[in-house]
Parts: structure tokens; sequence; C-alpha cells
């Protein structure tokens, strides 16, 4: 119970500190709000004007008090779960507008995870088991070569293979022009089609980190005395690989697999923006490059809060797997 | 936006790159290439909002609509103005217009529409009411009183659209609502709208319905990367489109000549602003010897495939304001590379070439850091070519690319040597110089100003100001234009 208190404690300290962190560090980007929204106009021609700029500041509500005060207002909304509406799209509530994102984020990048790390996985197993053999370079090689493909660089060009050059994809997009998200049928097949190469290019490119890492653990557990005690009673090669081995390997893996599903939350911006595709990772983009403090302190908060409730779950899941741990 | 006289270098007419390929198929759908979808398209139909969607300017309609290109006026709900003093301008509203829910339009709603913005003055984005001090209907007349006179002010009264006053008096906040269920004079009525497209429908009751050609028009988000959308334009996604296209007859003509057209007419001028408050910036005969040093041409070709042309050092925008250009100008004001008069100008400022650096009377080499946004190719590939021109008269001059906010907030400031910047591109000489010229944007350094970055101020360039915004009739418009036209020129050159 003691290593729980400690744990919860840390737990609220490093928030705290998160939160802190969150509503520092857009004020300290150069540049304001009503600066890139006239930067947006500017970019669509309209000549910009002093009365255009004390519009914008009128109709964006930018905040004029103190720092301290400003903060004070910031703490008071995130315990009410207040995040008031964004400079980006004025007439929507910041936790509407990130209400539409997450579910398109959460199933693409959350399914490809998890995909991702048992095909890695089962590779990284089989490449242990098989060191040194023509199966290991192989698969060896091979993530090496897909590790080294900039994911968005591997998304522009199977974008332009496989949607521009043989139309066998939609170009962008999370779902056909028109339609509006619901549940039906039709609907998720068509937003499956749409999410199959942005899919792809994050599989390839994060295979690769389960696959290194679950070899590398394998042949370390391979080496230890009840591995060759197990081979030398004669067990069958699949149970020692799997059952002996493997299971044993897994763990550091599974440390792993848990911050990474903290991380799906924030998206991945660089291929959604490739794919345009509309979820939290775009969402992000767009808040940052319009200094939209409002957005931007609730998607970092979402952010950084899933990433310490991941850890805090993982925290707690290693008490269960390594018995050293509860006496640390 | 400066070509200011004092220090501009007007490098090349920027083009607004459009594509525009004829309509295919006869559907009776056209296809725009719609607003950034980022993520997903949110509902708003507010015309005063600046997050509004595109079609909102296919909804409402303002008085008249002016030219960005020459200035000229077609008429709308007014059938016509006149300035009876230039103090009082006065608009003729049309008759038998209807708003789309079927109720009559009429002049009550466009003194409601001003009213409004006097009311919220958030959304009077064109700060109408910094200038006119009334309003009042009579008859088919709307009457506005100036407090100054300000004959161009009506290109920003006539773009002012409309909106309905049996609907709008009873919103509770106009700034912030979205207005998602539009009511227009305009050609076109919202039909439906999705995340990621919307769809407008041809409007029977419109007064000039015969002129319509498409029965729906259709806004397809735009993808949130450049590559993207330069894909949709060329795989023929879109029937209109605004977007750069690197070699545009190769990647987009070529692939169906009889369809695929583009038009990219000069919509402003981008030149090098050079901040008159440092040294040796304030020194006319080192910004003469500048701007001869640049060739131009080289920079506008190497900026944009060649896609736009060199700039007139006058400020104006040619072919498109040709009508305002005073005849007496040499090579139409354009200013041709000089290697030796530069040396000659750069020698009257102090500046003497001694191992391949010009060197002021300090000792010390001239050295510039110009700014501009990072994203912005073309400039930056304009600016790259300015660096090399200037380095090889002995300036040393560097690059500084930042996101667009830190640009802006530090030409703004006053606290750049040199930038790229874009001006002008109103269609009307008085604005365009006006912006950039009058003093009354040359705040002082670290206090931020929208216009006029370069800080110039010229008591002679006032005067001629407010001469051309009282000028009722065209030959005393020219001729105050003329004046104007000198003062870019001349300062650089004297």
């Amino acid at each position: 119970m003691r290593y729980i208190g400690r744990k919860v404690a840390l737990f609220v300290i490093t928030l705290w500190g998160a939160i802190t962190l969150n509503f520092l560090l857009p004020r300290l980007m150069p540049g304001s709000p009503v600066d890139a929204a006239l930067g947006r106009l500017a970019s669509s021609g309209v000549p910009i004007t002093n009365a255009e700029r004390r519009a914008v500041e009128v109709q964006l509500g930018v905040p004029h008090g103190s720092l301290i005060s400003q903060y004070g207002d910031y703490l008071n909304s995130i315990l009410h779960f207040n995040f008031g509406s964004s400079y980006s799209f004025p007439s929507e509530t910041v936790a509407h507008t990130i209400g539409k994102a997450a579910p398109w984020t959460l199933a693409l990048i959350g399914v490809t995870t998890i995909v991702a790390f048992i095909i890695g996985t089962l590779l990284g197993v089989y490449a242990g088991w098989r060191r040194g053999k023509t199966a290991d370079t192989t698969v060896t090689l091979g993530a090496t070569f897909f590790a080294a493909f900039p994911p968005f660089w591997l998304g522009l060009l199977l974008l332009f293979v496989f949607a521009f050059k043989f139309s066998l994809f939609p170009i962008k997009g999370g779902y056909s022009p028109g339609e509006t998200p619901s549940l039906s049928p039709s609907f998720l097949a068509d937003a499956v089609y749409h999410s199959v190469i942005p899919a792809v290019t994050l599989a390839i490119t994060t295979l690769s980190g389960w696959v290194f890492g679950m070899r590398n653990n394998m042949i370390n557990t391979l080496g230890e005395d009840y591995v060759t005690f197990a081979e030398a009673n004669g067990l069958r090669t699949r149970t020692v690989a799997l059952l002996y081995a493997a299971r044993n390997a897994l763990l550091p893996n599974v440390t792993a697999f848990g911050l990474s599903l903290g991380a799906v939350v924030g998206g991945s911006v660089l291929v959604e923006g490739v794919f345009s595709y509309p979820g939290l990772g775009n969402l992000l983009y767009i808040a940052v490059s319009n200094h939209d403090f409002p957005l931007m302190q609730a998607l970092f908060l979402v952010i950084t809060v899933s990433m310490l409730v991941a850890i805090f779950i993982v925290d707690l899941i290693y008490v269960r797997l390594d018995p050293r741990v509860r006496q640390a | 936006m400066i070509l200011s006289a004092g220090a501009t270098l007007c490098l090349l007419a920027l083009s607004s790159c459009g594509t525009n390929p004829s309509t295919g198929g006869g559907s009776g759908t056209l296809t725009i290439q719609g607003d950034a979808g980022n993520p997903t398209l949110v509902q708003n139909f507010n015309p005063f909002a600046g997050s509004s969607l595109h079609g909102t300017f296919l909804i409402y309609e303002p008085l008249e609509i002016p030219s960005p290109i020459d200035g000229s006026y077609t008429p709308f709900l007014a059938t016509g103005y006149k300035f009876t003093d230039p103090k009082t301008l006065v608009y003729t509203i049309r008759q038998g217009v209807k708003w789309s829910d079927g109720k009559d339009f009429s002049p009550a709603d466009v003194v409601f529409t001003f009213n409004l913005l006097k009311k919220f003055p958030a959304l009077d984005t064109k700060a109408v009411w910094q200038q006119i001090t009334s309003i009042s209907a009579s008859g088919n007349d709307v009457t506005m009183n100036f407090s100054a006179a300000n004959v161009p002010f009506a290109i920003s009264i006539a773009q002012t659209p409309i909106v309905p006053q049996h609907l709008w008096s009873s919103m509770s906040d106009p700034v912030k609502d979205a207005n998602t269920h539009p009511v227009g004079t305009g050609p076109f009525m919202l039909d439906s709208f999705a995340p990621t497209q919307y769809s407008l429908k041809k409007n029977t009751n419109y007064w000039q319905a015969d002129k319509v050609a498409p029965s729906e028009v259709l806004f397809p988000a735009q993808a949130s990367n450049q590559s993207t959308n330069q894909l949709d334009v060329v795989s023929g996604k879109f029937d209109w489109s605004y977007n750069f296209l690197p070699d545009v007859k190769t990647t987009y003509v070529n692939r169906d000549p009889a369809h695929n057209q583009y038009w990219f007419p000069p919509g402003g001028t981008i030149g090098l602003y050079l901040n008159l408050t440092k040294a040796p910036f304030s020194d006319v005969n080192f910004r003469k010897g500048l701007s001869m040093s640049l060739n131009r041409t080289t920079i506008a070709t190497k900026a944009v495939n060649g896609y736009m042309d060199q700039a007139s050092m006058s400020g104006l925008i040619l072919p498109n304001l040709k009508k305002w250009l005073d005849p007496s100008l040499p090579n139409q004001g354009v200013v041709a590379q000089d290697t030796a008069g530069a040396q000659t100008a750069f020698a009257q400022a102090g500046y003497s070439m001694q191992a391949g650096k010009l060197v002021g009377r300090n000792g010390k080499q001239a050295t510039m850091t110009i700014v501009m946004p990072g994203n912005f190719s073309d400039w930056v590939a304009a600016a790259k070519e300015v660096v090399q021109e200037v380095a090889s008269v002995g300036i040393a001059a560097t690059l500084d690319l930042p996101q667009y906010p830190q640009y802006s907030q530090g030409i703004q400031a006053g606290t750049f040597d040199a930038a790229i910047g874009g001006y002008g591109g109103n269609g009307d000489p008085y604005t365009d110089f006006s912006l950039a010229l009058s003093s009354t944007f040359a705040t002082p350094v670290n206090t931020p100003t929208a216009n006029n970055f370069e800080r110039f101020k010229d008591p002679s360039v006032d005067q001629a100001l407010t001469t051309l915004a009282s000028a009722t009739d065209t030959s005393a418009r020219t001729q105050a234009t003329y004046t104007l036209e000198q003062a870019p020129i001349t300062t650089t050159r004297c």
C-alpha cells in the first residue's frame, strides 16, 4: 500500500507540473494569436489594415490580464472541465472540437499501434529464436530498412503511387466528401477504406522498434539457464520459444507498449497532416500555428494526462508482474 | 506595405494564382476548391466573421463589388453611387430584390447593417465607423455622411455585405453567431453541410437569376497539405481552384489543354522593405545604390518560375492600373540594374568598395538581415537572389526565416533591417498609396502598426494623399495620383 500511496502522490505532483508547463509554453512562443489570424487573412489575399487588426482582437477576445490572473482562470477552468471556445473555431467549444477529432485518432493510431506491436513482437521472437540464421538476418535487415523511413515521407510516397498514380485509394481525408460521420455500415466501410494508406504507413514505420526490442530481449533470455534446462529436458521447440523465453522477454516490451498507448492520443502530427486526416494530430498543428491558446492548452492537457495515466497504470501492473518492485 | 518612398524596391508583381478549367460535363455543378478543412469544416456563414466559409459570399451581396484588378465597380444591391460633395456619399438602392426566404429587401436593411457594425465594432473590419458619422435612408437613397473628405473610402463601404434586418435584429450576439441558416440576397442558398464538403443550390428568386449558369456549387474542403491540393488540382477534382503550381504548363495545362486553363493576374506588389529608422537605410543615397544593384527581372524569374513580372517602382500594379500611370515616368517606373550608378550612389552615402566589401565611413562593411516567413517559398527564393545580387556590390546580407506570427510582430514593431513584404492589390491607387505611405501609420519603433512598416514620413506625400482623398472628378484624381507615383521614385533617387 505504501508503494501505491507514493505513486499516487507522485502522479498528482507530476500532473500539476505538466498543467503549469502546459499553460506557460504556448505563451512563450513569439507572435500572438492576432498576428496568426491576420497572417491567415493576409495569405488569402486580404489587405490588412489597423481596423482589421482591432476587429480581430475583439472577435478573438484575446486575454489582456496579467499572467497570474490568466493562470488562475486557467486552473479554475480545468477544474470545471470548461476550456472555453477556441480562436481557430470561434463558434465551437474546445471540448466539442476535440471530441470530433478524438475518435479518428484513437481508431487509426490506436489500432495501428496494437497491430504493429503484435506483429513486431512475433517477428522479434522469431528472429531471436533463429538468431544468426537467414531468417534473423532478413527480419533484422528489413526492420532496419523500414525504420530509416520518416513516416511522413513514406506516407507521401504511398499516397503518390497508390492514391494518385493508380487511384486505388482516396487521396485525402478520413471519409468521402459530403458524408456525415455516423455508425452506419456504409460509413464505417468508407472510413476503413480511407484509413488503409495512413495505417500501412504508420504500421510499417513503427513495426521495427518492436522487432528490435523483442529480438534483443529474446537473445538475452535464451542465454538463461532455465531455457537450456528446458531444451535439455526435450520440450518442444515452440513451447520453449513461446512459453519460456518469449514470456519473460516480453516484460520490457509491455512497458514500452503502455507508454506508446499513452502517446496515441497525441496523434501523429506529420502523418495526419500528409493524409489530411481529421484527427487530433492535425488539430494540434492548427492550434499551434494559430496560437490558439485555449485549444492548445486543452490538447496538451489531454496528451499529458493520458500519458501520465498510462505510466501510472504500467507502474501498478508492474507490482503484479515483478515482485522485486514491491520491495523498492 | 511599402514601397515607399523611401525605400522601397519593387521586386515583382505577385500573381494571385488561379487555375480555372472550364466547367466540364454540363452537369450544372461547379466544384470550387473550398476552405481549408483542418481537421474538418466548421459551419459558419456569418459574413462578418474572420472564420466564415467562402460560400458565404455567394449568399450575401454587398452594395457594389470593386475589382481588385483595376478598381472598377460592378453594382449589386446598389444601382449606383455619387458623392454630392466630398463628405456625402449617396447610394441608390436596387428595387425588386428579395431575400431568399421570400421577404422584400429594402434600403432599411442597408441602414440596419451599417448600424449593426456601429453597435458591434468587432464586426466592423473595414473601420467604416472611423470614417462615417451617420447614415440615413430616404426613398431609394441611402446617404452616408463622412467626418472628413475621403472619396476613395467608398471602396470599403461598397464591399460591406448586407444582412436582413428581420432576422439579424433578433440575434443575441452577431459577433459569435455562426449563422448556420444563412438568408441572403445572393445567387445561391445553402443546400447541405457536411464536415468535409458543403453545397449551395441556385436561388431561383435571385434578381439576376438568368445570369447564373450552375444549379449547384460544391465546396469540398482543402487538404491540410499543399502537395495533396496540387495532386487534387492536377487530377481534375476542382473546376476552379486557387493554388501555386510549379511549372503550370507542364504539370497542369498539358494534361488537358482544351479544358485546363490558368490565370495568374498581378494581384499585388512584393517589395523589399527597408527600415527607414535605421542607418544606413535612412540614407536615401544608400537606398538608391541598393535599388540600382538589383536585377528585378532575374529576381522575378527565380522566385516564381517567371509567372510574374518585375514591378514598377511607382508602386502601381501594372498593367492593371495603367490608366493611372504618369506617362512622363521613364520606362513605366521600372528601375533597371545599374552597377556603376549604384557605386556612385553608395559613394555619396559615404560607402566605398574595399577588397570586395562595401565599407562605410566607420570602417565596417554594410550588412543587412532580410526577414520573411520561412514557408513563403516564392518570397524566400526572391530574397536569396537579392542576397546574391547585393553580395556582388559588397553588402553582407543574411536571411531570417521565422514563422509568420514572429515575422509579423517584427515588421509591425519596426525592429527589422529589411523585410520582404507584399502590398497593394486593392485595385484603387489611393488605398494602396495611403496604406503604404501615410505618416499616420508611421508609429515609433516598438509601437505596432499594421501598415507602412518602413515608417515613411513625408509632409508633401501626406498633402498629396489628402488632395486625392477629396478629389471627386477624374482629372483631379489623376493629377494627385501622378504626384504620389513620383514619391517612391524620387526619394530613392534624389
